[in-house]
């Protein structure tokens, strides 16, 4: 095609410019996929640090004044006919209340403070999975968190001291990640039994319902709040779903957000690419009146002025999609320490993407001036010097 | 092009054609009141003294402007009927432009220069050796094809603009000033091109100050304040 043949011949003649357009929109992309990588990059991380817990609706005693919610210790409790109330409201799902505390632990010559969970033997596997041992069935003997595991260099079959007692570990659960219902990671779980006998608590700190079905969730938050907070409110239902969700969709805020910034770098280019067009029309005014007046009509001249922008977009975005690779590389390493994300299909599909802002914002700079080349009068643009 | 011009029609026919540009301190009268039939195959030089409108006629007939009065016929058609992209169809297929300044496409070499016409018109490049042939009836030698406009004599470069104004076969050649840019030697190979071309049956409309180079047109028109005397 001849139009395309002129384009190629002008950026080749005008190469030092061409060269500082393409270098604009290589820079653009690369801005705008390495903080689209690097954002979902975040996300995903946060998402599966986040354990999934999307099936869980998780009461705590409200917390009468400081807005209580997860984590905040209190003197408020769910007492076991709340419990009841709360079985007979979630109808066939698992209803898990626990006691939750801390001791001081003790294993060998260390010692430390741990979280103690204490829940019915039977609860246990609904909530936790084991990677070494068996699960916790007598009334007493233990399992610790992976992590509390090897800080204190437990294995099966070892001993550790809670508080005054010495328990014997049968089973290590596997990790779990930062949940919102309990961490076990670096703690203690002991039986309800033992936990009521040893510190005499026969309330409960907190309850977790699975939710079997998970378009029940509403259903069941819905069900526990009108049983039990009917008059008063006394206790805070949330669903991790929910908190998850909430949480995932800040983070793919802060990523479009800082995309959007990338994507400022490409106006610049944009107006580069504009520059560099608007400088080839005038120039070749001129030339463009002799093929004007030869026979070449308007929409073939913007054509040759448009591929010209085309190709200077598609070779700073081919460029900059390949360099995108190194950039995302690099802010990854930078910003999160881990590069594993860098390969997730949704983050890879930033470069694309980057590259499709890179040759769209040049074919929109260079359509004024394109539409300007074509609206020429051909007799002033041949007596042009 | 459905309406095919019957042969005893004239190929350019101006019927009380003015141009006027309307100026901050009043219009210019380029042209005024201009009518005039030109036959097929006739060689018409175009002569005046300076702003006498030469080179608005040449233009309005180059369908590169439209007349502000009075009707303008190329090959039968009433070019005030014709949307932009007819006329330029109109410039491509029918008119051949010669300038002064022999105004070559400096990106494009010889060889791509003469078949541009060719390739607007059939969105191909040309094979069959119709640039060569061209190439040997402008007498320019072949080897120059593959040159740039910037390498070539003046004479070289009109010779590659008459056969970049001749590959689509046209039926008018118009020509503003051909031989103002080139010596008096080469300016009357030119003319001789030129007049070899309006034998072998174009029409030629040709703007000059010489006497000499309208001496090879059939007719001279004079222009006087945009009037022909
Ligand atoms: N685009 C324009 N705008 C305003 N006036 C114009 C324009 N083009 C031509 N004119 C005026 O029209 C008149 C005729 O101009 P034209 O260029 O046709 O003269 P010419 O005979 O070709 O002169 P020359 O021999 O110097 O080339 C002049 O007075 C000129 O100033
Ligand atoms: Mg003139």
């Amino acid at each position: 095609m001849i139009f395309f043949e002129f384009a190629q011949r002008s950026i080749r003649l005008h190469w030092l410019r061409s060269l500082l357009a393409v270098l604009g929109i290589v820079i653009g992309v690369v801005a705008i996929s390495s903080m689209g990588i690097l954002g979902n990059s975040l996300v995903l991380s946060v998402g599966e640090a986040l354990s999934d817990v999307g099936d869980t609706v998780v009461v705590y005693p409200h917390s009468g004044g400081f807005g209580g919610g997860p984590g905040v210790q209190t003197n408020d409790v769910i007492t076991g006919r709340q419990v009841q109330q709360i079985e007979r409201a979630v109808g066939a799902n698992d209803v898990i209340p626990l006691h939750v505390g801390a001791d001081r632990i003790k294993v060998g010559g260390e010692e430390g403070v741990a979280q103690v969970y204490g829940m019915e033997t039977t609860d246990i596997p609904l909530l936790l999975e084991i990677s070494e041992g068996v699960y916790l069935r007598g009334a007493s003997g233990a399992m610790v968190g992976q992590a509390l595991a090897e800080t204190y260099d437990l294995d099966v079959g070892s001993r550790i001291t809670v508080g005054d007692e010495s328990l014997r570990v049968v089973g290590i659960l596997a990790e779990r990640g930062v949940g919102f219902d309990i961490n076990p990671d670096q703690a203690v779980i002991v039986s309800d039994q033992w936990y009521t006998s040893v510190y005499g608590e026969e309330d409960y700190d907190q309850v977790i319902v699975k939710v079997r079905n998970l378009e029940d969730i509403e259903e069941v938050k819905n069900a526990i709040d009108a049983t039990l907070n009917r008059r008063e409110t006394v206790v805070d239902v949330f669903d991790t779903r929910m908190i998850l969700e909430t949480i995932l969709e800040t983070f793919s805020t802060i990523s479009t957000f800082t995309t959007a910034i990338g994507g400022i770098s490409l106006v610049v280019a944009g107006v580069s690419i504009f520059n560099v067009q608007m400088m080839s029309v005038t120039e070749r005014t001129k030339e463009v009146g002799i093929i004007r007046s030869i026979g070449t009509r308007r929409r073939e001249v913007m054509k040759m002025f448009l591929y010209e922008a085309f190709l200077l977009g598609f070779l700073g975005s081919a460029i900059g999609g390949i360099l995108s690779f190194g950039g995302g590389y690099v802010a990854l390493l930078i910003m999160l320490q881990d590069t594993a994300y860098l390969f997730a299909p949704s983050s890879l599909v930033y470069i694309p993407y980057g590259m499709l802002f890179g040759i769209g914002t040049s074919l929109v700079s260079g359509l004024y001036p394109a539409w300007k080349a074509a609206n020429l009068n051909p007799i002033d643009a041949l007596r042009y010097e | 092009m459905g309406d095919r011009v019957s042969t005893d029609q004239p190929v350019i026919r101006l019927d009380h054609v003015s141009k006027i540009y309307p100026l901050p301190f009043g219009d210019v009268v380029a042209l005024d009141d201009v009518s005039l039939d030109v036959e097929r195959g006739d060689f018409i030089a175009v002569m005046g003294p300076s702003g006498s409108g030469k080179s608005t006629l040449l233009n309005l007939i180059g369908c590169l402007d439209v007349p502000t009065e009075g009707d303008l016929y190329i090959a039968g058609r009433n070019i005030r009927e014709l949307s932009d992209d007819e006329l330029t169809d109109l410039r491509r297929d029918t008119l051949g432009f010669i300038f002064q300044q022999f105004n070559l496409i400096p990106l494009l070499t010889v060889r791509e220069n003469v078949e541009y016409p060719l390739v607007l018109k059939t969105r191909r490049r040309e094979s069959k050796g119709l640039v060569e042939k061209l190439t040997r009836r402008v007498g320019l030698e072949e080897e120059l094809l593959s040159h740039k406009p910037s390498e070539l004599s003046g004479g070289q470069s009109q010779r590659v603009a008459i056969a970049r104004a001749l590959i689509n076969e046209p039926e008018i050649l118009l020509c503003d000033e051909p031989t103002g840019n080139l010596d008096t030697k080469t300016g009357t190979l030119i003319m001789e091109l030129l007049e070899e071309v309006n034998q072998q049956g174009k029409t030629i409309i040709m703007v000059t100050h010489d006497p000499r180079i309208a001496g090879y047109a059939h007719r001279t028109i004079n222009l006087v304040d945009g009037k022909i005397a």
